[in-house]
């Protein structure tokens, strides 16, 4: 186990490096190992003959314990084992009568099963204290080891979070810039159109008699781009106003709003013949305001491009989904080709000349918008000449409030 | 002129200034027109100082303001108009290219008494500016202190 330790007191250092080299020392090769037990028995008996010659009996059995103490605690069990066999030879050889060879006598056998008993238990105990040691410490490194990933996570985050608050902070920013963009343009650009569509109908108005026929078409040209370019401006100052403006999101039932655009688009349709199919919708959660946003450019498109036809047909529905409720809008009109389906959500895309069907391309992809701002999908059907669906998603009212707070 | 003008037209930009006095010609409302070009302006001739110290104290029967103006922009005038006891009698109109709802909800917040977007559309700008001039300058009857209609 390889743990790379930050800065610590020097005093926890040193107890570890300690604690290290143990556990290291156990994990060594067995001559090492079991030399170490060797050797500490050799040092016991030593001690213990040197004690002898001075006089000072009976300590062989607490050195001979603590030999096998410490081959034990630093050894493992196999030198163990061997510490407690070397000693009892040792013992029988050199402590217990007849001195010198290894036999016992009757009345020193005792004696030397006690010498046995007490090393095999202190073994034992060593042993297993041994092991509660080593368990303990490694529970400390798995924990030592999990806090410092844990710590690693919690940089990690730290750092994700202020770059997610650098990112929020410059789209802030870049948000501000668009306002002021959007302003501005509202400001400044409209200002030179109006110039240019007011003097050049003063000059119509001025000079209109001495121009021929041509001259005064450029000049009906030069009108007609400038309040189209007016149009395009406000239609885009509209879009990117809905991409700003705040969502106040209720429960709206779609029926009213249905009927009031109706009504409506009616009062320009006088002399069409328009069947109208108008399903009941279910209560969704959504702005009232976008939402009749999204109705009216969808109705009004679908009006306009079933003009050719001697009876227009449009449907308004919905398919109820199990989250969601998926309305379509549904005409017999011009319809359109599948294989541009993408463009026709786009901003200024258009799939039909301005001589067939007037308009910017902005209704669409104001629905869009919209829609998506509602955490709901658009999507189109169509076939040339055989009429299109639109068709929006709203998620249900019950479960709108969490996916909206989400997209917004 | 200026000792006769109903309508203060506050707008810096010349071409606009045409325009509306172009509209406001065809009315035979254009000699009642003084023209600034600035914010700072408006208020020098509002409280007759500067160039403008020697008019009479009236006030105008209306003032049609433009936003976007140097120096003392339009919101800020229209503040100062309508914090002064004396100038806040006057019918004021905003007249501006902003379609922007903070601003109309700004101009009227300050008490605006209209607020116009001048539209693309020259002969809807002439009539507007027409409707405009036509209802501030002759139907409508002026607080006191506001000049008198010629007679």
């Amino acid at each position: 186990m390889t743990i790379h330790l930050a800065e610590r007191p020097t005093g926890a250092a040193a107890k570890r490096s300690l604690a290290r080299w143990n556990l290291e020392l156990r994990r060594g090769s067995p001559a090492i190992r079991y030399g170490l037990s060797v050797v500490c028995v050799a040092v016991a008996l030593g001690g213990a003959l040197v004690s002898q010659y001075y006089g000072a009996l009976d300590v062989e059995l607490p050195l001979f314990d603590m030999a096998v103490v410490v081959a034990t605690w630093y050894a493992g069990v196999g030198p163990s084992v061997l510490a407690v066999v070397l000693s009892a030879l040792c013992y029988n050889y050199f402590f217990t009568e007849p001195f010198y060879s290894f036999e016992v006598s009757n009345e020193d056998l005792p004696r030397f099963f006690l010498f046995i008993a007490s090393a095999a238990i202190v073994a034992w105990f060593v042993a297993v204290r041994r092991r509660i040691e080593s368990d303990l410490r490694h529970a400390r490194d798995n924990l030592q080891v999990e806090l410092e990933q844990r710590k690693r996570r919690e940089d990690e985050i730290r750092q994700l979070n202020n770059e997610l608050a650098r990112r929020a902070s410059e789209l802030e920013t870049s948000n501000k810039e668009l306002e002021s963009f959007a302003y501005s343009v509202s400001h400044d650009l409209r200002a030179p159109l109006r110039h240019v569509v007011g003097y050049s109908e003063l000059l119509q108005r001025q000079a209109s008699s001495l121009l021929d026929e041509k001259s005064r078409r450029f000049m009906q040209t030069i009108l007609e781009s400038a309040k189209r370019m007016g149009n395009l401006i406000d239609d885009l100052l509209e879009f990117s106003r809905i991409g700003r403006a705040e969502t106040k999101n209720t429960l709206v039932s779609p029926d009213p709003l249905v009927k009031d655009v109706v009504a409506e688009i009616g009062q320009d349709t006088t002399g069409r013949d328009i069947v109208w199919k108008i399903h009941h919708l279910p209560v969704c959660y959504s702005d009232r305001s976008m939402l009749r946003l999204v109705i009216f450019n969808l109705l009004s498109n679908a009006v306009k491009f079933t003009r050719m036809r001697a009876q227009a047909e449009i449907e308004i529905g919905c398919v109820d989904g199990e989250n969601e409720v998926e309305v379509f809008v549904r005409d017999n009109g011009a319809g359109f080709d599948m294989q541009y389906v993408d463009k026709l959500f786009g901003v200024f895309q258009r799939l039909h000349l301005p001589e067939e069907f007037e308009g910017t391309g902005i209704g669409l992809a104001t629905v869009r918008r919209i829609i998506h701002r509602h955490g709901g999908e658009v999507r189109a059907e169509g076939i040339v000449d055989h009429g299109a669906t639109f068709y929006f998603s709203l998620p249900k009212a019950q479960d709108a409030a969490e996916r909206t707070a989400n997209t917004l | 002129m200026s000792e006769l003008a109903r309508i203060l037209l506050v707008e810096d930009d010349p071409r606009d200034v045409e325009l509306t006095l172009t509209a406001l010609g065809e009315y035979n409302l254009a000699n009642e027109v003084v023209v600034t070009r600035d914010g700072e302006k408006a208020l020098d001739y509002l409280y007759c100082r500067g160039e403008f110290s020697a008019r009479s104290n009236d006030n105008p029967a209306v003032m049609l303001l433009d936003l976007k103006l140097p120096k003392v922009d339009g919101l800020q005038v229209l503040q100062q108009i309508k914090s002064d006891e004396r100038l806040k009698l006057i019918p004021v109109v905003v007249l501006t290219s902003s379609r922007e709802e903070k601003d109309m909800v700004r101009s009227y917040k300050l008490g605006v008494n209209a607020y116009v977007v001048k539209p693309v559309d020259f002969h809807e700008f002439v009539n507007a500016i027409k409707e405009l001039g036509v209802f501030w300058a002759v139907i409508n009857e002026p607080p006191p202190g506001s000049v008198k209609k010629a007679p």
